[in-house]
């Protein structure tokens, strides 16, 4: 070679070098620097004025979920895509994860999106899964993490209240910036052309809706196509607490308060099952089904409405068509205007005049229907985890009787 | 070099038995659920630090005590520095880091989960294996540089650079900002650290055991640049339709199609260099890069394929990506790491050499990844499906569990075919692999192979 094109070439090969830091440089500053630019104003101009920010608890839990590798199975990202969204909720805006230090966004989904679990299942819930998986979600594969607990999923031991807490902060702060939020980060996004990012305001901010206990429309549930899928979704997502049989005794159900409810004691109309399905129970584990496809909720809510047949009849021949029946509803029903009416409502609708104060929904009779047996029950005993409260004390065996005869005539749904 | 050698083989046994148990994991939750640190996540962890730092790190750098004196003609810096880089390695970086993560210490970065404080060690380490291996290179000048040379050059520097960022800004850079700094460098450990080196390997054991010159410089010297043009740009597309301005997303989806080109053309040249020696050459070191060359193409068509929004939206976030990466990592780059330990193996006079096991090992090796590349990819697409079906969460997760199984499986082979490798490399007669190749073809010499490496050296002469 001679000296001529040597020294071209070695001039080449330094601005190549030179060049190829260039290129490193130039990844760093277009993929790196500049989307933190647009994001860190993105942040300003679309957070609340004072986004709430995460306890020392959660934080605490927050460096657990890190350290668990919760992220590597659990994205934290919903993405701009409608089939995200339908199953998670609104897609993340920037200003939400401002306080991610590292972030948890992750790239892998075995399980479920967490970006807006906050709310989406009850505390007990989250121990039971937490300390056992299986025992709740039935054909999990997530690992178990006893250690956490001080030997039983009731009995949390510091860090597993600090993930939960961690856990129910997800999605939070949107949730509570609520529309004014939504309003400001709309104005502050300044997209209105960009239908891309006007997905970001679409969804659902709570995977829970029934939260905010105003009435949600839930869906007309379609005939179902096939048993047998209803009878599989049964086993395979609601056994675990529900029982096989329906009676509320799965292996789940131990620690949950309120148990999981006995659906062979119990007729739904079909409306309140879509309820039910639809937006969950709050202040029960029961969580929103709502990401399923509306076929599988009405396969479930056949299999549901099966269980509550057999035990009905015999419940229902033991009170009418006797002399003492007339009496029996008579006394009922001043037992039930006397003490129930107040949370429970003059219909039966479980819109009494205390019932907004109380943190859950007292039972709508009209829409769903106790066994004499089960109503008995409830008075006798209470309901764990509920304010319903033992009735021993106030009402005789034949008034407690009485009106758990009584309120079985709210039911408006078909005898089935 | 030898110790780098070994050290490669036991990390890779230790980080692919994390993988294994992490796979069973999935087919039996309960296992191990007593032991915090047997759990899924820290073995998640432990597995792809293992196969990226342990592995591949000690197989390149022993691979470069072989190549960087024949490509330059000069030891390397020191012996003594080889010792401190070997010591911390394995000492400091790969022992405690383990340890660490097992016990719960980490940080849930992609591809950078040792925390920070063994990050640090492995920036010296880095910072070491620079001082080691660079100076060389410089001591004849650029213009005779040989293509491996280039991409070890810019392997390490450019590792060197781009570590900090996956695994320090993150800290510091939070929510949407700080991953897009995590999506840099998650490309940039498989772009700037494992594909250079790879190819470095794939271009210097291709010629030397070939005898045949690379096909074309000029070719190789685009690839190159193309590359490292290229694939720190890729970034973004792990965070396709997220809240990352849509500018950077389309930016990095649009450099992902280009760099296909560029392997097309990189792979193009080698397989070209290759004609004449088959699908499966004789030489075994030849044959290991000549199958890491074939899973280059694959994967990284399919990598710009998936990057693009129509293919990204199906699936990203399942089991097709987790295929991909084990064809890139175990497929591409393991396979030529393997070559380049064999090669440079055989050219070590009292090295322990046992050719059966090595070529059983290839063997083993390829029916496994296949095995599992194809498995997990077609599990990709069912769960991609039952996805966009809106079908119940679990129902994913439950058709999950026979591609799982397979998965699962594939470690046999696989464990077979790591466990082969190092019995060939341990076992055997001294000097066995020198023998081979006198036998197959003739003793090479530095004087025989610098004239192949760099026709400017060969004029020069």
């Amino acid at each position: 070679m001679t000296a001529g094109p040597g020294r071209v070439l070695r001039m080449s090969y330094i601005v190549a070098c030179v060049a190829g830091v260039g290129f490193f440089v130039m990844s760093v500053a277009l993929l790196g620097v500049w989307p933190k630019r647009v994001l860190d104003e993105q942040t300003r101009a679309m957070a609340p004025e004072y986004p709430l920010a995460l306890t020392a608890s959660e934080i605490r839990g927050r460096a657990i979920y890190g350290r668990e590798g919760c992220a590597y199975c659990h994205t934290q990202q919903v993405r701009y895509l409608r089939t995200d969204m339908t199953r998670f909720g609104a897609p993340t805006l920037a200003w939400e994860t401002h306080q991610d230090y590292p972030h948890l966004w992750g790239t892998r989904r075995i399980g479920p999106d967490l970006a807006r679990e906050g709310g989406a299942r009850s505390r007990d819930w989250q121990f039971v899964h937490l300390f056992s998986p299986r025992v709740v979600v039935a054909t999990s594969v997530m690992p178990a993490y006893p250690w956490l607990f001080d030997g039983a999923a009731d009995r949390p031991g510091q860090e597993a209240e600090d993930l939960v807490a961690y856990l129910d902060s997800l999605g939070r702060a949107r949730e509570i910036a609520g529309p004014e939020g939504e309003a400001v980060a709309r104005e502050g996004c300044q997209c209105p052309d960009d239908a891309l990012r006007q997905l970001a305001f679409e969804g659902p901010l709570s995977a829970h809706p029934a939260k905010s206990r105003r009435v949600h429309d839930a869906p007309v549930l379609p005939t179902p196509a096939a048993p047998d899928r209803g009878r599989r979704l049964y086993a395979d997502h609601c056994a675990s607490c529900h029982g096989p049989l329906g009676e509320g005794n799965g292996p789940g159900a131990a620690t949950l308060r309120p148990r999981p409810t006995n659906l062979v004691e119990h007729e739904y109309t079909d409306e309140r099952l879509a309820d039910v399905l639809w937006n969950g129970v709050w202040g029960t584990a029961m969580p929103a089904w709502r990401d399923w496809p509306l076929e599988d909720l009405a396969a479930v809510r056949d299999v549901v409405q099966g269980f509550g047949v057999s035990s009905q009849e015999t419940a229902d021949s033991a009170v009418p068509s006797d002399p003492a029946a007339e009496t029996l509803g008579g006394l009922g029903a001043r037992v039930y205007v006397a003490n129930c009416v107040q949370c429970h409502g003059e219909t039966g609708a479980g819109d009494g005049s205390a019932s907004a104060e109380l943190l859950m929904d007292p039972t709508d009779f009209r829409r769903q229907r106790p066994s004499q047996a089960e109503g008995l029950r409830a008075l006798q005993s209470g309901v764990e985890g509920t304010p319903m409260a033992p009735w021993t004390s106030r009402l005789s065996n034949a008034e407690m009787l009485a009106v758990a005869g009584y309120v079985r005539g709210f039911y408006e749904g078909p005898d089935r | 070099m030898h110790a780098h050698g070994v050290a490669a083989l036991v990390t890779l046994l230790i980080a692919v038995l994390f993988g294994i148990v992490a796979s069973i994991q999935l087919l039996y939750p309960d296992l191990g659920a007593s032991q915090p640190f047997l759990t899924w996540g820290r073995l998640r962890y432990s597995h792809t630090q293992g196969i990226m730092l342990g592995w591949l790190g000690n197989a390149f750098f022993a691979f470069l005590y072989h190549a960087v004196p024949l490509l330059t003609g000069r030891a390397v810096t020191s012996p003594r520095l080889g010792r401190w880089l070997f010591g911390l390695w394995n000492v400091s970086v790969m022992a405690p880091g383990w340890v660490l993560l097992l016990a719960g210490y980490s940080q849930p970065l992609e591809w950078a989960e040792f925390p920070l404080a063994i990050d640090v060690v492995v920036v010296v380490g880095l910072a070491l294996a620079v001082a080691q291996f660079i100076p060389p290179f410089f001591s004849r000048g650029l213009e005779s540089l040989y293509v491996s040379s280039w991409y070890i050059i810019g392997g390490l520097v450019f590792t060197l650079l781009a570590y900090p960022m996956g695994n320090f800004v993150p800290e510091v850079v939070p929510g949407a900002a700080g991953a897009a700094f995590s999506g840099l460098w998650i490309h940039d450990a498989v772009g700037l650290f494992v594909t250079p080196l790879a190819l470095a390997v794939i271009y210097f054991v291709i010629p030397a055991a070939s005898r045949r010159p690379i096909y074309s410089h000029f070719l190789s010297m685009l690839g190159f640049w193309l590359l490292f043009f290229l694939y720190p740009l890729n970034g973004t597309h792990h965070y396709v339709f997220s809240v990352i301005p849509m500018a950077a997303q389309l930016g990095a989806i649009t450099a992902s199609a280009l760099l296909g080109v560029d392997v097309i053309i990189v792979v193009a040249n080698l397989l070209l260099s290759l004609r004449g020696s088959g699908v499966f050459p004789r030489d075994p070191g030849l044959r290991f890069v000549a199958m890491a060359t074939l899973f280059y193409l694959v994967v990284s068509i399919q990598g710009s394929l998936q990057a693009q929004m129509s293919i990204n939206q199906a699936v990203h976030f399942s089991d097709w990506v987790v295929g991909h990466s084990h064809l890139a990592m175990l497929g591409f780059a393991t396979f030529a790491a393997a070559g380049g330990l064999v090669h440079a193996w055989q050219r070590i006079p009292w090295a322990r050499y046992n050719a059966l096991a090595i070529d059983r090992a290839y063997w083993l090796l390829l029916v496994g990844v296949v095995i599992m590349a194809i498995d997990l990819t077609i599990a990709g697409l069912v769960q991609a499906r039952l996805w966009q079906a809106g079908a119940p969460w679990m129902e994913a997760v439950q058709a999950s569990r026979p591609y799982w199984i397979v998965r699962s499986l594939s470690a046999v082979p696989l464990t077979g075919g790591f466990v082969a490798l190092l019995l060939g490399l341990t076992t055997g007669p001294r000097g066995g692999g020198l023998a081979a190749v006198k036998e197959s073809a003739g003793l090479e010499t530095v004087d025989e192979i610098a004239p192949q490496l760099s026709p400017s050296v060969a004029e020069a002469r």
